[in-house]
């Protein structure tokens, strides 16, 4: 069984543990909460009532142990997950996009512009702030197909709330618009609405 | 030397004070004080005690101090003024004059970091026009600081908790969840953004908005601080003897108040003002559980909470953002008085 050992922690700390552990565990999965600290312990059990955990409370010197059994399923009703996903986005993103129009990053030997290019899109996911949109044109296209180096990263990225959209025209000039699995494709309309409107540009 | 404030305290800013029911346990064993001049005393549990000199002039009187929020004594000292002298603006009254109030550990702190503290507190106090006159320190830790402010108001224009009416709506001047974005800083899951944003949230003086009261002559009215939006709010639902219901996804949060709640970022002053609260509180019951903690989230330097007549509320709210305002909101709505005073609802 599972054993998360919070003593010595003040609160939110102990409720930041339960919480994780009671997200992870399945449905009917008992594990243990310990704690040394009556306010965490109030805190707790409050916790524990409130989202319809089944538990209960032993104590020996000084140390209580909840034991823990998820009951249900939706930690959170329903609603939740639309509030979090339409009013808090869990990513922060700054006012600013990108602008890929090649798949090499600079103006040199090609071999070295790819492992920039590679490098660079790999470096997005740990930005501080994500971009609004990611734009892709000409060569820049090239990017999203599913053989790509970074494709794995540029679906990452879109999973983080990032839009991706891609130059139709130019998916369609190289035949790739089959193989881009990522984002969407867009008219130059949008492109050119999205880059008029962005505060700042990113081109690599 | 760089000074961490942080490092000598566990509960910063409002999150630091007594429990709202303790306070009620301890208060009612002192007697009320006999005064026709006294306007407003504790026993509707106010922002501050108004007391009328003569039939144009009364005094506001009020005081707060409290624990670090922040690691920059001199930034600490402008957040702790302000809050000190938002309750002066809650009231409808105009600040005047400031004693400061202070301990600070002399012997494990630099002096420099004191006079820093005094010099974020003088220099907030002169932008809301307040004179500090004078002060009081003690030695001992962790350090504390905050005013005791003295306003003047109209004896017949005060804003207090006691005036809201059924249909009115509720209007909040500044997004929510201070204490949830610090207790995530100490534990190093805030980010510097979020942190810096409640920063500013906490540093604004509540004066704009008073400003705004003013002018449309709104008679209810509080400032959401350690009791969180709910105690808060639940004061004033008492004092008024009405019903007031929260909508709480009209709530404006700090980004990433909710993700921060939804890990268990709920600090224990949370919990102490839901129990508090939970007699005379009624959830919807599909009541959002991270909506409902964040509601009882002590703030420090919160927003105002007013109580706006229907027809006023479209011009408050636009005056509102005009003024620089950009999250107030409409949150909530008063109703005559039902079986229980508040009502939290998604």
């Amino acid at each position: 069984m599972r054993i998360v050992d919070t003593k010595g922690q003040h609160c939110p700390a102990p409720i930041i543990a339960a919480k994780k552990a009671l997200k992870e565990a399945s449905m009917g999965e008992k594990f243990k909460v310990l704690t040394d600290n009556q306010t965490s312990l109030d805190n707790l059990c409050r916790f524990l009532k409130d989202n319809k955990a089944e538990f209960s409370v032993e104590e020996t010197k000084g140390v209580w142990t909840l034991t823990i059994t998820k009951k249900t399923a939706e930690m959170q009703p329903k609603q939740t997950d639309e509030y979090c996903d339409k009013e808090i986005p869990h990513f922060t993103r700054g006012n600013f996009i990108i602008v890929f129009s090649s798949d090499k990053m600079g103006e040199g030997d090609s071999e070295l512009g790819y492992l920039l290019m590679t490098n660079f899109i790999n470096a997005i996911k740990d930005f501080d702030e994500l971009p609004k949109k990611m734009i892709f044109y000409n060569n820049g296209v090239k990017l999203g197909a599913s053989d790509s180096p970074v494709f794995e990263s540029l679906r990452e990225i879109e999973k983080m709330g990032v839009d991706l959209l891609f130059c139709a025209t130019c998916a369609k000039y190289y035949s790739l618009e089959e193989e881009i699995r990522v984002g969407s494709l867009g008219n130059m309309f949008e492109i050119a609405q999205v880059m008029a409107s962005a505060n700042n540009i990113l081109k690599p | 030397m760089k000074i961490d404030l942080l490092q000598m305290v566990e509960n910063g800013g409002c999150s630091a004070k007594i429990s709202p029911g303790q306070l009620e346990e301890i208060l009612k064993y002192l007697p009320l004080p006999v005064d026709p001049n006294i306007l407003v005393s504790i026993d509707t549990h106010d922002d501050a005690g108004v007391y009328k000199i003569n039939d144009e002039l009364a005094l506001v009187f009020t005081i707060d101090f409290f624990p670090p929020v922040c690691s920059d004594p001199y930034e600490f000292g402008m957040i702790a003024a302000a809050n000190a002298i938002s309750d002066i603006y809650a009231m409808g009254g105009d600040p005047v004059i400031a004693l400061n109030i202070g301990m600070f550990p002399s012997s494990k702190l630099p002096a420099e970091a004191y006079a820093e503290i005094l010099k974020g507190g003088f220099d907030k106090a002169s932008e809301a026009g307040v004179r500090i006159i004078g002060g009081h320190t003690i030695d001992d830790i962790p350090p504390k600081y905050g005013l005791a402010v003295v306003g003047y108001v109209h004896p017949g224009k005060i804003i207090t908790n006691a005036c809201a009416r059924p249909g009115e709506s509720l209007i909040l001047t500044k997004p929510v969840g201070t204490g949830i974005i610090l207790a995530g800083q100490r534990l190093g899951i805030s980010n510097e953004k979020d942190v810096n944003e409640a920063k500013k949230q906490m540093k604004l003086l509540n004066r704009t908005g008073a400003d705004v009261m003013k002018k449309f002559n709104i008679r209810a009215a509080t400032d959401i601080t350690g009791f969180g939006l709910a105690g808060h709010t639940l004061k004033m639902a008492k004092a008024s003897r009405v019903s007031i219901t929260l909508n709480m996804r009209k709530v404006p949060l700090i980004e990433n108040v909710y993700k921060l709640a939804d890990q268990g970022c709920i600090p224990g002053a949370a919990f102490r003002n839901l129990d508090y609260a939970d007699a005379d509180t009624s959830y919807e019951e599909n009541l959002d559980y991270n909506l409902k903690m964040i509601a009882f989230d002590a703030q420090t330097s919160g927003g105002l909470l007013m109580s706006v007549p229907q027809e006023k509320t479209d011009n408050v709210l636009a005056e509102l953002k005009s003024v620089g305002l950009l999250d107030s909101s409409v949150i909530g709505s008063v109703a005559t008085k039902a079986e229980k005073y508040l009502y939290l609802s998604n």
